[in-house]
């Protein structure tokens, strides 16, 4: 089973009078529990594919399924339903709920998706991330390290079938990223999770099973 | 099933995300706004509701009958013949005003009540033997020679039980205090202390003659339709002189009293609904911003958008339910205080508040929320989802349209509610956001001035408005409202009040002479002659109804407004004079010939303006059972100010000099005033004494309490304009946290950094006492120059007052919304997104 499947999808946006393009007749297919890395640039398109991968965002032609829903039929709210608990994400700036602790932030997932016992698999996943002494600390009181790992837990606390990472290590010092980093890729092996990871980091990206780079909307 | 199992998680979500959100400033200043509106609204709600549960619950008993029919002179003997015919309870009373006389030469104005022996015929009198003593049910009206007398005149005239009183040509013992008079509300405004006493002794008295002022009741009890058939009886006879008034009418000088003073206070919490609203409205642009990265990121997730709305609804509510008991509570507190100003107006205890008010505390909060906040925060499901990936994508901003008309219409519904009339409340609407406006402008205005002042010592501080001008503008704005209406009821008042007071001069008249029979006039002139106090006349006065105008009867004309139509049909005092009077001047007309054989009369200015009457009118006054008609022949201006006696309408003595008529004079006392009011109250114990000053004291006493009342509720406007700062601090908190990191970091200090916000925020009260204190004095000068025609002397306190309170109010309130910004490091700042 192809975990993602996205043909000729293109995006262009209005830019005063002109339209500019940001993804040019991108051809991707990703299969299960096989990892990905997007290189290239800034802006050269990376993070806008991830989003219209994820159903983040929708492409202006061209089909996209992922986990065999064509995202490209559906509304928000429908592409909302295929993420649930079936896709996870880790940011280059975290995107804790600064207002929810550690532990509510790992639940919000499963909560969302009404998976059963929320908090216990969240509590789990943070121990497994060596946050089990931090479960109920905000994020305003963890380091940028320890945010990303509850970042981690977050993402992997549903056991979803694909992870996106966009720049996970980009606002960390390099010590505290490659413990990420190894964190994530345990994690992935683990639960044997497909992974499409954006990054300009070609260390990073060579742990991937397969780079792909990027270049003016364009895959190569 | 599936729907309980989301709503239990959205409640869950929304339980979580509140419980830390609670500490964030702009759910408190959310929080807090909403409680402020909520505690002026019920506050103002229980005070009313109490009222009204006095008013209901003792209908009849503050009537101390079933009906009562009132006349200026004795009631006819129809009258009585028919409530005996239908078996009703009877009982006569007479009330006016007389002064008693104690052994020790002490005087005391009363407001005596001569009661028949059933009296009350409905609810209970009570009567204690000593001040705050044991108090027991009256079984029968004071035994002859006995009064009963107000705690208050027992109090001021050092008399006990058993003592004896002068009242008029008798001697009376007070034989109880008054602990409590069903019907007294019926005379809230009553000024001088209650003087009960048998109906029997009034003529061995001698206190009343045939033209003195009293008020004669005929109080009647008896079932449904004896009273009934009684009251339709009373409508049908048609009589001009009898006014009936019933259970069911209630207690129309009572009852207009208190809706407009609920109306007032309804006003005064409007302006703080309407100050907190705007806190809200700021504070609700905070939290949509926080809402939306929220919302993309439970939308990643994989929350549908009904999820995140539902969640901000929930969340909502929840701030709706807890500001509406929070708030609830202040309110049911404060009202304690209101009742303390103006509770003495009733006879009677006030009853414990239902809960009520708190639907309108609820619904005030609710209004509130979705007016001001709900528009901006749903959208925040409309922000891209890519928002999480891209940060730089535009939040989804609310329609000006949708935001502007919800809060137009939420406000429009509370004003109408809080005053109870449609049209008052759209005006106020309208008349709010216009002073809103202006105030705005003038702030804007002075922004753009003040910062064009050259001074390295304010550099730091005027860099911040000109800056943010628009949000520092309406800052201004809003604290200058709270600050104005507290001036114009503390220092202006006063400044109004003591604007004519001076125009009273030395030798103005400090005494009323009241009821003098006419056989007493001569000696009464010898008697102040002799005492030095000369250059008084004695007018007559007459009781009288207009009947009608142009032979159209009054009650069937149609007057402009309710006040005509009411001053119409009052009762008059009529007199006559041949010559025209040097105080008086004729505007237009002409005055009679001193020996005219016809009837005429002249007419006050404002008074014939008022009923729309002009030279040549026909008029028809009923005085006791006989007809008096005239014409118009001039009107008159008078100085009412100066304290002599005037009338409205003086007719010729031809037409009025045969009927019943008693004499006033206003006379100024120059010296040794007690010994004076003696002499005067021995020898003419029928002549009312009225000191001027003492009854000046008790007006303005009344104007006090009532001012008091209505400036306790502004407290909570004031307090609301302190919220609309700290919604506008927090509003810019971002850019300030953003600026200070910066500062910080290229090495200014705390203390650096502080003393730009000192001089900031010092600088926005400054201008605030300002805007605040200027129009305070331009309406004072309107109200004192223009509406009362009286020089207006500039209050320097009025801006010295007005600035130093908005400076601290200011400077406290910006101090503490910033102290988070101070204390950031900037590091934190720089790294993060704060």
């Amino acid at each position: 089973m192809l975990i993602i499947d996205a043909s000729s999808v293109c995006k262009r946006v209005p830019s005063g009078e002109r339209e500019l393009t940001i993804l040019d007749k991108v051809d991707l297919q990703l299969a299960a529990s096989e990892a990905l890395a997007i290189v290239g640039p800034s802006g050269s398109g990376k993070s806008t594919l991830l989003g219209v991968l994820a159903g983040l965002d929708s492409a202006t032609e061209g089909a996209v399924h992922l986990l065999d829903q064509p995202l490209h039929d559906l509304d928000e709210d429908g592409r909302a339903a295929v993420r649930a608990g079936a896709v996870g994400f880790v940011f280059q700036s975290f995107q804790l709920l600064p207002g929810l602790s550690a532990l509510e932030n790992v639940m919000l997932p499963l909560e969302l998706a009404n998976l059963p016992s929320a908090k216990a698999r969240a509590q789990k996943q943070l121990a497994e991330v060596g946050l089990e002494n931090r479960l109920n600390h905000l994020p305003s009181q963890l380091s940028g390290g320890e945010q990303q790992r509850v970042a981690v837990a977050r993402a992997f606390v549903s056991i979803p079938k694909v992870l996106f990472a966009d720049e996970p290590t980009g606002n960390l010092d390099r010590a505290t990223g490659d413990k990420i980093v190894d964190l994530m890729f345990r994690l992935r092996a683990e639960h044997d999770t497909a992974l499409v990871l954006v990054t300009h980091d070609q260390s990073l990206a060579g742990r991937c099973d397969r780079v792909l780079s990027m270049a003016e909307g364009r895959l190569s | 099933m599936a729907g309980v199992t989301s709503l239990r998680r959205d409640f869950g979500l929304a339980f979580r995300q509140l419980r830390r959100e609670f500490r964030l400033s702009e759910y408190l200043v959310l929080i807090f706004a909403l409680v402020l509106s909520v505690a002026a609204v019920t506050s103002v709600g229980f005070f009313a509701n109490r009222v009204e549960g006095a008013m209901a619950s003792q209908a009849a008993t503050l009537l101390a009958a079933d009906a009562i029919v009132s006349s200026p002179m004795p009631v006819s003997e129809a009258v009585l013949e028919q409530a005996n015919a239908v078996n009703l309870d009877t009982a006569d009373i007479v009330e006016f005003p007389s002064v008693v006389l104690t052994a020790e030469g002490d005087t005391s104005l009363v407001s005596v009540k001569a009661v028949a022996a059933k009296y009350p015929l409905r609810g209970e009198l009570k009567l204690a033997s000593e001040l705050y003593g044991q108090e027991r049910v009256a079984s029968e009206a004071p035994l002859s020679g006995t009064v009963w007398i107000d705690p208050r005149l027992a109090g001021s005239l050092q008399v006990a039980v058993g003592d004896s009183l002068s009242l008029g040509d008798s001697e009376v013992e007070v034989a109880a205090l008054l602990a409590f008079e069903p019907d007294a509300s019926a005379s809230v405004f009553q000024m001088a202390p209650r003087l009960m006493m048998n109906i029997k002794d009034l003529s061995s008295s001698g206190l009343l003659g045939d033209g003195s002022r009293a008020r004669y009741q005929l109080l009647v009890a008896g079932s449904n339709d004896q009273v009934n058939s009684f009251t339709s009886w009373i409508k049908e006879s048609n009589d001009p002189n009898l006014r009936l008034q019933t259970v069911e009418e209630g207690q129309p000088r009572v009852q207009s009293a208190l809706v407009n003073a609920n109306r007032f206070l309804g006003l005064a919490a409007a302006v703080a609904v309407l100050l907190s609203a705007a806190a809200v409205a700021l504070a609700a642009r905070q939290i949509a911003e926080r809402d939306m990265n929220t919302g993309s990121l439970m939308r990643t997730f994989g929350a549908s958008a009904h999820t995140v709305v539902r969640v901000v609804i929930i969340r909502l509510s929840i701030i709706a339910l807890a500001a509406t008991f929070i708030g609830s509570l202040i309110g049911y507190l404060a009202q304690f205080g209101l009742s303390a100003l103006l509770g003495r107006w009733f006879a009677t205890e006030l009853p414990a508040a239902t809960l009520t008010p708190l639907i309108g505390g609820f619904s005030c909060a609710v209004l509130a929320l979705v007016g001001f906040c709900l528009p901006s925060v749903v959208r925040a499901v409309d922000t891209p989802v890519l928002q999480v990936l891209r940060r730089d994508l535009p939040m989804a901003k609310p329609s000006m349209v949708l935001a502007i008309s919800s809060a137009l219409a939420a406000l429009g519904i509370l004003l109408i509610w809080l005053t109870h009339d449609w049209r008052l409340g759209l005006l106020l609407l309208f008349g709010m956001l216009l002073v809103m406006l202006v105030l705005t402008v003038v702030s804007r205005v002075l922004v753009a001035l003040s910062v064009r002042v050259k001074s390295s010592y304010l550099r730091r501080g005027l860099e911040s408005l000109r800056r943010r001008p628009d949000s520092v503008s309406l800052q201004i704005a809003a604290f200058s409202v709270g600050l104005l209406a507290i001036l114009l009821l503390t220092i202006v008042r006063n400044d109004v009040l003591s604007a004519w007071q001076q125009q009273v001069p030395d030798d103005a008249p400090n005494f009323f002479l009241v009821n003098i029979q006419p056989h007493e006039v001569d000696s009464m002139q010898t008697f102040l002659t002799a005492r030095g106090v000369t250059g008084n006349s004695l007018y007559p006065m007459i009781r009288a109804r207009l009947e009608s105008i142009n032979s159209t009867p009054v009650g069937e004309i149609e007057f402009s407004n309710s006040h005509s139509e009411r001053f119409a049909q009052r009762d008059h005092n009529l007199s006559y004079l041949a010559a025209p009077r040097a105080d008086n001047e004729i505007t237009k007309g002409e005055w009679w010939q001193t020996e005219t054989n016809e009837t005429y009369f002249s007419i006050e200015e404002d008074f014939a303006s008022d009923l729309n009457l002009a030279i040549g009118d026909q008029l028809q006054f009923r005085v006791a059972d006989k007809v008096v008609k005239g014409e118009v022949k001039n009107l008159r201006k008078v100085e009412w100010e100066s304290f002599a006696v005037n009338f409205f309408v003086v007719g010729t003595p031809f037409g009025l000099v045969d009927k019943p008529a008693s004499f006033v004079s206003s006379v100024y006392v120059p010296s040794d005033q007690g010994s004076f009011v003696r002499e005067l109250v021995s020898e003419f114990g029928g002549v009312t004494v009225l000191e001027i000053g003492t009854l000046l004291e008790r007006v303005t006493g009344i104007i006090d309490r009532a001012a008091l009342a209505v400036q306790y509720v502004f407290l909570f406007t004031l307090l609301a304009g302190v919220l609309v700062l700290w919604a506008s601090v927090l509003a810019s908190r971002r850019e300030r946290f953003r600026e200070a990191a910066i500062l910080r970091t290229l090495g200014a200090s705390r203390s650096y950094l502080a003393s730009s916000a000192t001089r900031e925020f010092a600088l926005i009260g400054f201008l605030s006492g300002l805007v605040a204190s200027s129009v305070a004095a331009i309406i004072a000068w309107l109200v004192v120059e223009r509406v009362m025609g009286l020089p207006y002397e500039f209050n320097p306190w009025l801006w010295l007052i007005g600035i130093g309170a908005g400076v601290v109010g200011v400077l406290v309130a910006g101090k503490l919304a910033t102290k988070p910004v101070l204390n950031q490091l900037p590091i934190a700042v720089l790294q993060s997104q704060v």
